[in-house]
């Protein structure tokens, strides 16, 4: 029964080629686009297809940042993902450390209410909020579509930040408070500091989420000055007359930029966050 | 607040450590969810609210045949991408865990189709099956096969898009799949060594049964995130050709933003809806989150 010994040495070289089929199968695809974006607008469309451009040009990225709606896209896209997150923040923190660490009724019912809002499909609330928005005249607001993002990532804020705050022992809190600090103090200098790759991991999934949005930009702030990258990437797929392939994986690969340099610094976080509650023992 | 107060006694104070984040969930998506219910039984006229229609709007989305095409492709759209995902998320766990450092090295980017946006997944997938120039249909036909239209063709629009929707979600079951192997104790893999039990004894009695759970919970919001997808299918198919991509969450957009009549499309919104609760709900037993 060597079983254990006897399948080590063999059984590892296919899985080593097992995972470099699943790593193209995985990157491949964004590996082209990305070759794509550095080929000339003639050779993107060349009959065979070239795997590598034969002489890398920035032309397509040069062209994406003269565009005279670029920089307001991007513009856009920052302030209302960045805004989303810190609002998710600001009302989180208060809620979720009161969920940890205070007892009181009607805690359960409340905590009820902030997930079931996150069984709330966005999809399900198109029709309402247009309306509503409509009939106050709100449609194309910056502010509005940054607040309606941050509803969107609230829930979990609340609840990530009720259990990270819940791994912190009480002791620590109540030497602080003999020592005469107020509520206040404890949580922005004593939790904060220590539930920080927590928040790290709330904030960075956040951004993703909203930065990643299409549909809310694009039905309640369709306007081009207040849309975002992601609602000017897809209305260029809609002008599919006369696309330019180079340029369109070009604007592709900024649009995409931020979250792929996020989740490069923040990946354990990230890890860490998603499989938070999902596995457990 | 201060530290003398007492937790049994019933006080203000702590709800308004709330009243923020349960401000901005109730105008954001409490009352409109109280609002759409209301609007379904309304008749429209576009935007316009002519009077009270009763069940009329329930009656002409239930009794049309559209809606249950739509409701079928929605389940196949789900259901199709889930079993993609799944396997392949296992698949790439298992071989993973098993390729020592070069596992470990990959699995850092593996992650990586998971952060890209929908429209950018659309974008590039768009580019790859281009009939004309894309690469996909370039090798196939090398391979002596007529791949069609691609996107264009009725039959295969759906099912190159669970394919694609298959891809940018299997990372995610292999994550979690992962994590999930990685806390079962070493002891019961050397149980079942020490009865003389090979590897697939292995993996169907220990791996698979303890990470059932987490696999049932990971398909749930995938189940979740599939029913209420719909920007791939906006940049990919436009929902065509000839409605074979049109699922009921894409059906509920193209209702807001083409506003011939709300009130139906708020009935579309309430089907939605509801699979959504139930389905969330039972990850909520599931995971027992909501007993924590």
């Amino acid at each position: 029964m060597s079983n254990a010994l006897s399948n080590r040495p063999t059984g590892q070289i296919p899985a080593i080629l097992g995972s470099l089929v699943i790593g193209i199968i995985v990157l491949g695809p964004v590996l082209w686009a990305f070759a794509t974006s550095f080929k000339t607008e003639v050779e993107a469309v060349a009959v065979p297809p070239t795997i590598l451009p034969s002489s890398a040009t920035l032309e397509n990225y040069i062209k994406v940042f003269q565009d005279a709606a670029f920089l307001t896209d991007l513009w856009n896209s920052v302030a209302y993902s960045v805004g989303a997150v810190v609002i998710a923040l600001i009302v989180g923190i208060p809620a979720g450390y009161a969920a940890a660490r205070f007892s009181f009724k009607g805690k359960r019912t409340l905590m009820l209410v902030v997930l079931a809002t996150s069984m709330v499909p966005g999809v399900a609330l198109l029709v309402p909020t247009y309306y509503l928005l409509e009939s106050v005249g709100l449609l194309n607001s910056g502010i509005v579509v940054t607040i309606i993002l941050s509803a969107r990532i609230i829930p979990q804020t609340v609840w990530f930040i009720a259990n990270f705050v819940e791994a912190v022992p009480v002791e620590i809190e109540d030497s602080a408070m003999i020592d005469g600090a107020s509520r206040f103090q404890i949580i922005w200098s004593l939790i904060l500091p220590l539930i920080r790759p927590g928040i790290a991991a709330v904030a960075t999934i956040g951004i993703v989420t909203t930065w990643n949005d299409y549909i809310t930009v694009a039905v309640f702030a369709p306007e081009v000055a207040k849309r975002t990258l992601q609602v000017a990437l897809v209305n260029q797929v809609f002008d599919a007359i006369g696309i330019s392939w180079s340029y369109m994986m070009a604007f592709v690969m900024i649009a995409s930029m931020p979250v792929i340099l996020m989740f490069g610094f923040v990946q354990k976080w990230f890890i860490s966050g998603l499989t938070a509650g999902a596995v457990k023992g | 607040m201060d530290a003398t107060d007492n937790a049994n006694r019933f006080s203000w104070a702590p709800f308004l450590w709330f009243t923020p984040a349960i401000l901005i969930l109730f105008l954001v998506t409490l009352y409109p969810t109280i609002f759409v219910i209301w609007l379904s039984f309304q008749k429209t006229k576009y935007y316009e609210l002519v009077g009270f229609a009763g069940l009329a709007n329930y009656v002409e989305v239930l009794s049309s045949s559209e809606f249950w095409d739509t409701t079928v492709i929605s389940l196949t759209y789900v259901g199709g991408s889930l079993v993609g995902a799944i396997t392949l998320g296992m698949a790439s766990a298992l071989v993973l865990n098993r390729a020592g450092v070069t596992g470990s090295a990959l699995r850092v980017f593996i992650l990586f189709p998971w952060t890209l946006s929908m429209s950018v997944v659309g974008s590039i997938w768009l580019w790859l099956l281009n009939p004309s120039f894309g690469p996909i249909p370039y090798v196939i036909q090398k391979l002596g096969i007529d791949p069609g239209l691609m996107l264009g063709d009725p039959g295969m629009a759906l099912p190159l898009i669970i394919i694609v929707t298959a891809w940018w979600s299997f990372p995610y079951v292999m994550v979690m799949a992962t994590a999930a192997m990685q806390s079962i104790p070493k002891e019961l893999y050397e149980a079942v060594e020490i009865d003389g039990g090979g590897a697939f004894v292995k993996f169907r009695y220990v791996t698979l049964t303890e990470i059932l759970p987490t696999l049932g919970s990971t398909a749930l919001t995938l189940s979740i995130m599939y029913l209420t997808l719909m920007t791939l299918i906006i940049v990919m198919t436009g929902g065509g050709p000839l409605g074979s991509t049109t699922t009921l969450s894409f059906e509920a957009f193209r209702g807001t933003v083409q506003a011939v009549n709300i009130g139906p499309t708020a009935v579309v919104s309430i089907v939605v809806l509801l699979i959504n609760v139930a389905l969330g709900a039972l990850y909520s037993r599931l995971t027992g989150r909501v007993t924590g």
